[in-house]
């Protein structure tokens, strides 16, 4: 896919920044379809622009980006959100990432570095930064050493663990298919399945939670 | 691009606030002694009901029944006051338990006057009974196990002093009031370090959690100009180099202070490692933790978080200014991993004498003493063209299941490798 081929949404509260973004973007021949400042008119236009890629922002002022990223990656299959935020790679972008978003890029990457991001996502690959890395890492770690975590928690296979390892210390797919003497691709999708992993085993999460607490099983979860 | 960079740094500086301080006031515990004092009233407004029916079983035979009435009248409007007061953290004043003290003693004593003779010799119970014994609660709820005591003491004394003999009955009366005091007291006590240690803990964690959010503001907007204004200052050359090397002096005292300030430590003196290494990150250091804190017994997060340092001041001196760093940080539960890598030329082969690795060499050893002082390992990788890496692994001290979970797919790297 080249940039024409691929329609982005913007969601961002902060209207410079978002407009710079889609300017950014339209320069490159990505076409913009919408850009909203907040998580409720998202998954409204969401819905009747289907967009590729949502960039979404996760400091939003009404409901969270997390949420915002749930909902639009389970109700609309061909759409996929890559977050792009400031706040940090902390707790917040793990949570985005769990709930369905394939990538997370720093406010702070260069345009080249933003369509490229955007490109990758369109066509299903996973977009991590080193600091994402960390995080998922992190976040398989935990639930291993978990008490309560259980048979259910999902594990990382050893290429998987390498791979990971890898990305998080900054090497490049590329750098990492030569050290380990893998092809590119299979990189792309260890890393892939790094995330669906986990993905998935957030939404059976909330959905076992959901029936436990006695919740009507569609779409009721996530709301809150 | 320039408008990016402004673009991101203000909604990351303004955005910060929306996370609301904790509430004032909430850090401070609830009395633990509260329970204690409602028993007490509990205790003192029965203890009056025994009272009532004594004196109606006996009045007709007292000595001065209208005093007696005028005692229980008194004792009644004391109980309902006191009761009313203790309810309250504010109205449990020394001052109140004192007169609480001198009343129940006055009270008690005007027995003297109620009952006669015959009936003070009979061992009949005074007007007030066990009433009177109500003081030594308060006086222990109040003031521990040593107020407590010394009023049980006071109480059995002035017991011997009105009945003016002393038999069996009444040095049981003696072994529960001294008895009750101490056990109260103790049980005050108790309670009263624990409500202090719970809202230190309190607030050593609203004191964190403030510092945490300080320490992110400053670090995506302060600390990110700094490093700009010295990269683009050395690069300009000149006056600005000057006011670049300024800027860079500012950026590292600044980031030390975040670094160094010693987070309030949790109630087991465990810090956030995480947290700690990840004000490390810059333009060029890229630093991946969890999200979860990684909790390391506070001298042992020092000196970790002091060997990143060391790293990367090495990646800085050595590795290039084009080079990068990154940081990677793993809890396997059972033992702590930290990744160093830098993108810089590595150290030359054949070069094993020149000062610059003499430098090199230096660093390393002090780094690896370190690491190996807390029984882990230091393992540097490098090789010409393709930077270096150090992998420092150490044991979670304390830790007696060490199982090999999540190590799988590590190659142990031989420190001969360069």
């Amino acid at each position: 896919m080249t940039g024409p081929d691929i329609s982005v949404m913007v969601v961002d509260d902060h209207p410079m920044w978002r407009n710079g973004v889609a300017r950014d973007l339209e320069e490159r021949g990505f076409e913009v379809g919408a850009t909203t400042g907040d998580a409720v008119s998202a998954l409204r236009i969401a819905r009747t622009v289907r967009p590729d890629v949502v960039l979404m922002d996760l400091n939003l002022g009404d409901t969270s980006g997390v949420e915002a990223t749930r909902q639009i990656t389970q109700e609309i299959p061909g759409t996929r959100v890559l977050v792009l935020s400031a706040s940090g790679e902390h707790g917040d972008v793990l949570e985005a990432v769990k709930a369905g978003a394939s990538g997370y890029l720093v406010k702070s990457a260069s345009v080249d570095e933003l369509v490229d991001a955007v490109r990758r996502t369109a066509v299903g690959d996973a977009v991590f930064t080193a600091g994402l890395a960390g995080l998922v890492l992190g976040e398989y770690r935990r639930m291993a050493i978990a008490p309560d975590a259980g048979s259910q928690a999902p594990q990382l296979t050893d290429r998987e663990t390498d791979v990971l390892r890898q990305v998080a210390k900054g090497l490049t797919a590329r750098q990492i298919a030569s050290k380990l003497v893998i092809s590119h691709r299979t990189v792309e999708n260890h890393v892939q399945s790094t995330l669906r992993k986990l993905q998935l085993h957030n939404r059976v999460e909330l959905a076992r939670y959901a029936i436990e607490h006695g919740l009507d099983e569609d779409g009721a979860f996530g709301k809150q | 691009m320039t408008s990016r960079r402004a673009g991101s740094a203000h909604p990351g500086g303004e955005r910060v606030p929306r996370q609301a301080p904790a509430q004032q006031g909430s850090h401070e515990a609830p009395d633990g002694r509260s329970p204690l004092w409602r028993a007490h009233n509990g205790l003192r407004a029965v203890a009056f009901l025994y009272a009532l029916v004594w004196f109606a079983l006996l009045v007709n035979d007292y000595a001065r029944p209208v005093l007696g009435s005028i005692v229980l009248v008194l004792m009644a409007v004391w109980t309902a006051f006191t009761i009313h007061r203790y309810r309250t953290p504010n109205g449990r004043t020394n001052r109140l338990v004192l007169i609480d003290l001198a009343v129940a003693q006055v009270l008690f004593l005007a027995n003297e006057f109620v009952l006669t003779e015959q009936q003070m010799q009979a061992g009949l119970p005074t007007v007030v009974t066990v009433w009177h014994g109500s003081m030594v609660t308060a006086a222990s709820v109040q003031w521990g196990m040593l107020g407590g005591g010394v009023v049980g003491a006071v109480a059995a004394l002035s017991n011997f002093l009105l009945r003016g003999y002393i038999d069996s009955n009444m040095w049981m009366d003696t072994v529960l009031h001294v008895g009750a005091g101490l056990l109260l007291g103790l049980a005050s006590d108790t309670a009263r370090t624990s409500t202090e240690r719970l809202s230190r803990a309190l607030r050593a964690e609203a004191a964190t959690a403030e510092r945490e959010r300080l320490a992110r503001s400053i670090h995506d907007s302060v600390l990110q100009v700094l490093a700009q204004v010295r990269k683009r200052g050395l690069q300009l050359g000149g006056e600005s180099a000057e006011l670049g090397r300024l800027a860079g002096e500012q950026e590292v005292a600044l980031r030390s202070l975040m670094a160094a300030a010693p987070p309030e430590s949790t109630e087991h003196d465990e810090t956030d490692l995480a947290a700690r290494i990840r004000v490390l990150g810059t333009a060029g250091v890229q630093v991946s933790v969890p999200a979860t804190p990684v909790l390391l017994p506070a001298p042992m997060a020092s000196d970790l978080f002091s060997v990143v340092r060391e790293a990367l001041d090495n990646v800085d001196r050595h590795a290039g200014d084009d080079a990068k760093a990154w940081v990677l940080l793993e809890d396997l539960g059972h033992e702590i991993v930290i990744s160093i890598r830098d993108n810089g030329p590595g150290i030359p082969e054949g070069r094993l004498s020149a000062a610059e690795f003499q430098g090199r060499m230096g660093v390393a050893q002090s780094i690896r003493g370190r690491v190996e002082d807390r029984g882990g390992t230091a393992t540097l990788d490098t090789a010409p063209g393709d930077g270096t890496e150090w992998e420092i692994r150490v044991p979670r001290p304390g830790d007696t299941n060490s199982i090999g979970q999540g190590t799988a797919g590590h190659r142990q790297k031989s420190p001969g490798a360069q």
